[in-house]
């Protein structure tokens, strides 16, 4: 129904306000969809990753059950098995039974 | 010291260029790196020497580049592009380990396929079993061996990164704080050097020039008219497209502020864009036939860059001080004073560009450091002067006439640099003169324009502003925007401007102070994903998209409110009470619904938000117990539905019709037009009385008295008569004619109707008091009344009569019965119904 045939005052505005409202949150939308690597830790017990990002080594412990973004811009992973992985920093580790996986 | 003014410039350039690429490579790279790595890990045998030989390739480039920046340590433009490769050496080494992925899941996959090996006790497993773990363990080992000299390569590219980072700062430091002698460069040598320099330039030029007419003159002329086709297709296109925005009117008196914005932007873009689309199409043409040679075509790019700029600066000043129509001024400074600033200010971007100009030259023709430093010198003490004038000038006039200086912060600012500027080169810090004067003139530029546009923000958010604009006249010409939604998007569209100066300039100057872009970014995804306070994260993404889903869950509950109100309940026939509650339900288990996950999505954990609910619930509980009561009654009427929106209710003292039942209070409007907000817990704790709950079916009594003696008999029958002839009576139940009392002055009888719809109860009295008058009347029937008071009512006497006031007078009533009869066809006009009287 357009909005100019709304009988009631209040819902016109609301519609009006509607329309207006839709274009300006698909923008902040478009905008607000940043991107970074994730891990997940779907286990009860802490987990450890070592994250090489910028020059420096640093231990991300995961508690359980915990999600953590990290690494926008590429990295490498030392995962809890002792493999060593890149990231380009799009990919979701995913940690279950001590195993990491990334998707 | 030929270096400063030109590399950062180009550095400038260079910086723009590279934002704008590692913005592309973000966007674009997540998908290649993927299909990279999915390509290679294709063959896995010949993988771990491939890239072997690859991280070794880009190991022997790294230790290259390290050489080189030893080499060039002197030179910042040099440094930026070896950061530059850096960068790309890095991005190339994590490609080469992703290039394993598949591969090393394949084995993990594999290795726990196998499961683990017996223990010691166990039975023994086939060696063939063994043998492919083994080798499957190794093959892994070396993958990862490899992987680890792909991070090792990267995590020394960082260093080297951090290293050129600190040698830049170095070199900038240096260069701000090198003091050069000055009486060496401003010995009478320098003009000699000069003349040199001239003369080279010159046969340079000329040599050129001779080249060019007798081989190329063709493509010269050919490459000229091009351009200049297109600047005059861009100006006289643009001037027929924009062209009511574009020029000002002289005639108009007082443009609003929109108007003369529009007029300066575009006054100044279309102009801007020709000229400069003249000279990139000459330079592109000039390139593309080859006229160009050796360093021409440098000194040519340089040429064009000052006259785009010097350019773009006049035109600029034009449109914002506009000494010719005062009416169309930007800024509200005074005719004389304004020109004075028009030529100041072109004056200033002459003298830089000029700089820039013959710095490029001096580079080219390799000549004297003492002639950079006597030519830097000149145009850093020119600058200095022209900010001083600058500051001195006094643009406004007061209302005695006497003129005003600046605003004392601005005079002083620029006095202060000024000063500043002259002083430092004057004790031979030419590097550091040259630097401020340059971030005087272009970060000064970029302000204003910012400036500018917060003016303009401010324009377009004031009353009514915006939907004077060619947008808003357009919005309201083809939308249903009414004048206050007009004016929200106004407002909306300010904070817009505001947020998008912001957003575009702050990073601009950033850059021109000499941030790093990758430090920009690397701020803003810090701001964007979160700042640690603690053991909270607040990130500016994470609030926006909660309220962003927030925003659209509210959306979506309104718009599934309406069209279950509208499309289903509606056409279902359901009893307004009923979609009225319902609607109201649905509106707020959305609207918390949204909230739920807004918070969530914010970022902002339940778990933890539930912890502190049950802390604070107790004193929730007492503090809010009113509150809370008041919303637990609001769900219960909603639920229970005692009276409904329009209902005739009686409530204690207030009796009114409901106009809004919401979850803590209800609006009630008695029939004075008074608005009473009645807490939820008083409906739902005392007795309500409600007129049309069920049905509107309601009872009036009517009493009426009649003298001893009278026939009361006949009285009965007169009044049952009445009662059952009125047309808004209903049948049934049967009117009833109750003989109440023996009173004190009257026998006393009491009419009692039913009515359909007891809101018509006052015009069913009135109209039945008034037929038992006349009735009585007619039959002689007594109404005693009991005197209580006697009014000797005395007439006026009639005034002498005054003919200008009895015409006076008639004039008034014929206009008073014109108005009248006015307004009733007004009222039928609009349809707008005569309403009846209200029930009490």
């Amino acid at each position: 129904m357009p909005c100019e045939m709304q009988q009631r005052r209040w819902e016109h505005r609301y519609c009006t306000m509607w329309k207006s409202l839709v274009a300006a949150v698909a923008l902040v939308a478009a905008i607000g969809s940043a991107h970074a690597a994730s891990a997940v830790n779907k286990d009860a017990e802490t987990r450890t990753l070592v994250v090489t990002e910028g020059g420096s080594k640093t231990d991300l412990a995961l508690a359980g059950g915990e999600t953590v973004e990290f690494c926008p811009n590429g990295c490498f992973v030392t995962l809890p098995n002792g493999d060593l992985e890149a990231l380009t920093g799009s990919e979701t580790v995913e940690i279950s039974g001590g195993v990491a996986r990334i998707k | 010291m030929p270096l400063p003014l030109v590399s950062r410039q180009q550095i400038m350039l260079f910086r723009l260029l590279r934002f704008i690429l590692i913005l592309a490579l973000i966007v674009s790279a997540p998908p290649s790196f993927d299909a990279m790595a999915q390509a290679l890990g294709q063959g896995a045998a010949g993988l771990i020497t491939d890239q072997q030989k690859v991280i070794q390739g880009l190991t022997a480039k790294t230790d290259d580049l390290e050489k080189k920046i030893q080499q060039d340590g002197e030179d910042d433009a040099s440094l930026v592009d070896i950061r530059l490769q850096l960068e790309d050496l890095s991005r190339a080494a994590l490609t080469s380990a992703l290039a394993f992925r598949s591969r090393l899941t394949d084995i993990n996959n594999r290795i726990e396929m196998l499961g683990a090996p017996p223990a010691a006790g166990q039975p023994q497993e086939p060696d063939i079993v063994t043998g492919e773990r083994q080798a499957l363990a190794s093959e892994k080992a070396e993958i990862n061996a490899v992987v680890a000299s792909a991070q090792n390569l990267s995590i020394r590219i960082s260093g080297l990164i951090d290293k050129i980072g600190n040698m830049r700062s170095e070199l900038f430091r240096n260069l701000l704080t090198k003091r050069y002698v000055l009486s060496d460069a401003l010995s009478p040598q320098v003009f000699s050097d000069a003349r040199d320099e001239f003369g080279n330039f010159y046969k340079a030029v000329s040599s050129w020039l001779s080249f060019a007419f007798k081989f190329k003159f063709q493509a010269i002329l050919a490459a000229t008219f091009v351009a200049l086709g297109l600047a005059l297709v861009l100006l006289v296109g643009g001037r027929r497209l924009f062209g009511r925005v574009f020029e000002a009117d002289p005639t108009n008196e007082d443009p609003s502020y929109l108007s003369r914005l529009s007029v300066a932007f575009w006054s100044t873009l279309l102009p801007t864009l020709a000229v400069g689309a003249f000279l990139g199409s000459t330079i592109f043409f000039f390139n593309y036939y080859n006229v160009l040679r050796g360093d021409i075509g440098l000194f040519l790019n340089a040429l064009a860059t000052v006259i785009g700029v010097v350019f773009c600066v006049n035109r600029l000043t034009n449109a914002a001080l506009s000494p010719r129509l005062p009416n169309w001024r930007l800024i509200p400074v005074e005719t004389g004073p304004a020109r004075w600033l028009v030529r100041l200010a072109t004056a200033m971007a002459v003298v830089i560009s000029v700089n820039t100009f013959l710095s490029i030259i001096n580079d080219k023709m390799g000549s004297p450091l003492s002639l950079t430093i006597a030519r830097s010198f000149g145009a850093t003490i020119i600058v200095g002067v022209i900010l001083i004038l600058m500051a001195m000038l006094r643009p406004f006039k007061a209302r005695d006439g006497s003129w005003r200086p600046w605003p004392a912060w601005l005079r002083y600012t620029s006095l202060a640099l000024g000063v500043f500027t002259i002083v430092a080169a004057l004790l031979g810090y030419i590097g550091l003169a040259l630097f401020v004067s340059l971030q005087v003139v272009v970060t000064g530029t970029a302000l204003i324009t910012a400036y500018i546009g917060f003016l303009s923000a401010r324009a377009i958010g004031e009353e009514g502003a915006f939907a004077n604009t060619s947008v808003g006249r357009w919005l309201s010409a083809n939308s249903s925007y009414e004048d206050t939604a007009l004016d929200q998007l106004g407002l909306v569209v300010s904070v817009a401007i505001n947020l998008m100066i912001v957003l575009v300039f702050l990073p601009l100057i950033l850059l021109m102070w000499g941030f790093q872009p990758g430090d920009i970014q690397a701020w803003a995804y810090k701001l964007a994903t979160g700042i640690n306070i603690g053991s909270v994260t607040i990130s500016v993404t994470g609030i926006l998209s909660g309220i962003v889903v927030f925003v659209i869950g509210y959306f979506l509950t309104r718009w599934f409110q309406g069209w279950l109100d509208g499309s289903v309940m509606a056409r279902g026939k359901v009893d307004t009470g009923v979609r009225n509650s319902i609607r109201l339900a649905v509106g707020y288990a959305g609207v918390a619904l949204a909230a739920l996950v807004g918070i969530s999505a914010a970022g902002i954990d339940l778990s933890s938000l539930a912890l502190v609910a049950g802390a604070l619930s107790l004193g929730i509980g007492f503090g809010l117990q009113n509150v809370v009561s008041n919303f637990v009654s609001g769900l219960i009427l909603l639920a229970e539905r005692p009276f409904k929106v329009g209902d005739w209710i009686v409530a204690g003292d207030v009796s009114g019709t409901v106009k809004k039942i919401s979850v803590r209070a209800t609006e009630i409007e008695t029939f004075q037009r008074q608005s009473v907000i009645l807490p939820n817990s008083n409906l739902i704790n005392n007795a309500v009385g409600n007129w049309t709950h069920r049905n509107k079916l309601g009872r009036v009594d009517i009493k009426v008295g009649v003298a001893y003696g009278s026939d009361v008999k006949q009285v009965h029958a007169i009044l049952l008569e009445i009662a059952r002839s009125h047309p808004l009576v209903l049948k049934n139940p049967e009117p009833f004619v109750l003989f109440s009392n023996f009173g004190t002055a009257a026998l006393e009888f009491e009419i009692r109707v039913f009515l359909a719809d007891v809101m018509n109860g006052n015009i069913a009295q009135n109209d039945i008091r008034f037929a038992v008058l006349e009735k009585f009347s007619g039959e002689h029937i007594e109404i005693p009344s009991t005197p209580r008071a006697v009014v000797d009512a005395h007439k006026p006497k009639a005034w002498p009569t005054d003919d200008d006031k009895i015409e006076a007078d008639f004039a008034e009533q014929e206009q008073a019965k014109v108005e009248a009869a006015a307004e009733a066809k007004r009222a039928v006009k609009t349809g707008r119904k005569v309403r009846k009287p209200d029930p009490d």
